[in-house]
């Protein structure tokens, strides 16, 4: 089966700003996959490269098996929806009433739904909308276009906590009834975490690390106890990371543990948690990037 | 797919912006032209008949720019269908290529109907002996003032090309921002002095000179028409690498 998203080689260089590194990239279709990184890292504008708005300096993107730049049969069979997005001087109305020309598989019913979910006023002024309200139009617009490649990039800045549990719950049951590609930008890691499918990390236009999020889970495990004891367990592990503080520390054990690494954790009076996911980026996003590949395997 | 007809659609969506506020300025500025000219008072002057001396009203025609304003909108409107449009209009997935057709196409859509509006009411004009005050609002000597076709044909060329000119002044800010469109006047001032330059060497004035007397105003919108076609090329070229 053709990927939804296939990258290979992808570089995008501003002046003496390296944006994307040599990107290789494969998303399967029918999966909701998280784009994490720090700011700046090249999240947008590798979205923006599949979206076809801006242009790669080398390498090939192809989106459901096609070069997306200028190709409308690609192009109208996917959605981008940017944190940043202008609008002409139009209200929600009509920028919902233009979208539902573009889009083949535009679900009005959906989108009103969301506009009374959200409570975004159909007849104001775009320009008018707070910052949360106008993150709420790009969702409405995102998720009714029901396109087979959604990609959404910070899609909330500015939403509150109810909001955001709105989107993550009509995401999920949107995508249940219709399965497509769902590409997720954010920061909030462990808020979506629940969400994810895949993951992928991108640090410096690079990336640093692609996973099923269901491997990622136990991964790694934060071991925290006397210093001694620390050393004791961690002797000959890969491990991220140490903090040290009045003869307690706590290192980040690389791997997966066994049973009989919990039960001699105890017998040293250990303490063993879980990474989440959002501790993972960061940790991953600090790590030289071959390092973090070999654990990602 | 005939994307750029949605596309047509798209600017469309909001009438006001395109349609309405053009008739709703020139409107307004007709009817100011119109109260002036109704207050100034009839000039007369002196005629020494076999009568003696007899006043007569003055054959002066009150002549206005103000249809100009039809015209400077359109440029305006084309800078505005780049502006924040195009980033909106690329979110939905169109093509650059499409975008830019659709827009193109409305605007030579709505310079051939306002061109047709702009000639019916010079027409109302000519038979009211302007609008009863002598007002030339909508007739301008040389280049609008034949025929009725040629008048349309002449408008629509003039506002078509303004709104090319628009367009592609809104795609070069786009692209390359305040230093872009910066460079982009300059570049057309060079073309001028150079054009300029040239004649001057090859001491060709006298030549450039018959060539405008003898140029009707048919000739020059044929002249206008041309150059339209360039600037819609030169649009279509920037377009293309075009990034939102």
């Amino acid at each position: 089966m053709t990927p939804a998203i296939s990258v290979a080689g992808l570089t995008r260089r501003y002046h003496d700003n390296l944006a994307l590194d040599q990107v290789d990239l494969e998303v399967e279709a029918g999966s909701i996959v998280g784009l994490l990184g720090r700011n700046g890292a090249g999240k947008t504008t590798l979205l923006r490269i599949l979206a076809g708005q801006e242009f790669p300096s080398s390498g090939s993107v192809l989106v459901q098996g096609a070069r997306p730049a200028e190709n409308e049969a690609v192009l109208r069979r996917m959605v981008f929806v940017r944190e940043d997005q202008t609008y002409p001087d139009f209200k929600v109305r009509h920028a919902l009433r233009v979208a539902s020309w573009f889009y083949p598989n535009w679900s009005a019913e959906l989108a009103d739904a969301l506009l009374a979910d959200f409570g975004l006023p159909a007849g104001r002024a775009v320009k008018k909308l707070s910052r949360g309200m106008r993150s709420a139009l790009g969702i409405v617009i995102g998720l009714a276009a029901r396109a087979d490649v959604t990609m959404f990039d910070e899609p909330y800045a500015g939403l509150d906590a109810v909001a955001r549990q709105i989107f993550y719950d009509r995401l999920l049951a949107d995508y249940a009834e219709r399965p497509r590609t769902i590409l997720l930008s954010t920061h909030l890691i462990d808020e979506a975490a629940g969400l994810l499918e895949r993951v992928i990390v991108i640090d410096q236009g690079r990336i640093v690390l692609t996973a099923d999020a269901d491997d990622l889970r136990g991964v790694a495990t934060a071991v925290s106890g006397p210093v001694l004891a620390v050393d004791e367990f961690t002797a000959g592990r890969a491990v991220w990371g140490r903090r040290g503080l009045a003869g307690q520390a706590s290192v980040v054990v690389v791997g997966a543990l066994d049973e009989a690494d919990r039960l001699r954790a105890r017998s040293l009076h250990l303490d063993l948690g879980p990474l989440t996911l959002q501790q993972l980026v960061v940790q991953a996003a600090a790590q030289p990037a071959d390092t973090v590949e070999r654990t990602s395997a | 797919m005939r994307t750029w007809r949605e596309v047509a659609r798209y600017h469309l969506v909001m009438p006001w912006l395109v349609v309405g506020m053009p008739w709703a300025i020139m409107a307004f500025s007709f009817i100011v032209n119109l109260v002036i000219f109704a207050l100034v008072p009839v000039g007369h002057h002196d005629v020494l008949t076999s009568h003696g001396v007899v006043q007569v009203a003055s054959a002066a025609h009150n002549y206005t720019g103000a249809v100009a304003i039809e015209y400077i909108f359109f440029f305006v409107i084309g800078v505005n269908s780049i502006g924040r449009s195009l980033p909106f209009g690329l979110a939905l997935g169109v093509s650059r290529r499409s975008f830019y057709s659709g827009t193109a196409l409305l605007g030579v859509a709505l310079a051939v109907a306002d061109g047709l509006a702009l000639t019916a009411l010079q027409a109302i004009e000519r038979a009211t002996d302007g609008w009863g005050v002598r007002l030339h609002l909508f007739r301008v000597p040389y280049i609008l003032d034949g025929p009725w076709y040629l008048t349309w044909l002449t408008s629509f060329v003039a506002l078509a090309l303004l709104y090319v000119y628009g367009m592609w002044f809104g795609i070069v800010y786009r692209r390359w921002n305040l230093t872009g469109s910066a460079a982009f006047i300059a570049a057309q001032v060079t073309v001028m002095v150079a054009g300029v330059l040239i004649v001057a060497w090859a001491d060709a004035w006298s030549g450039v000179g018959h060539f405008f007397t003898g140029l009707t105003a048919t000739g020059l919108t044929g002249l206008l028409a041309g150059l339209g076609a360039l600037l819609l090329a030169g649009g279509h070229a920037t377009i293309r690498r075009v990034t939102v």
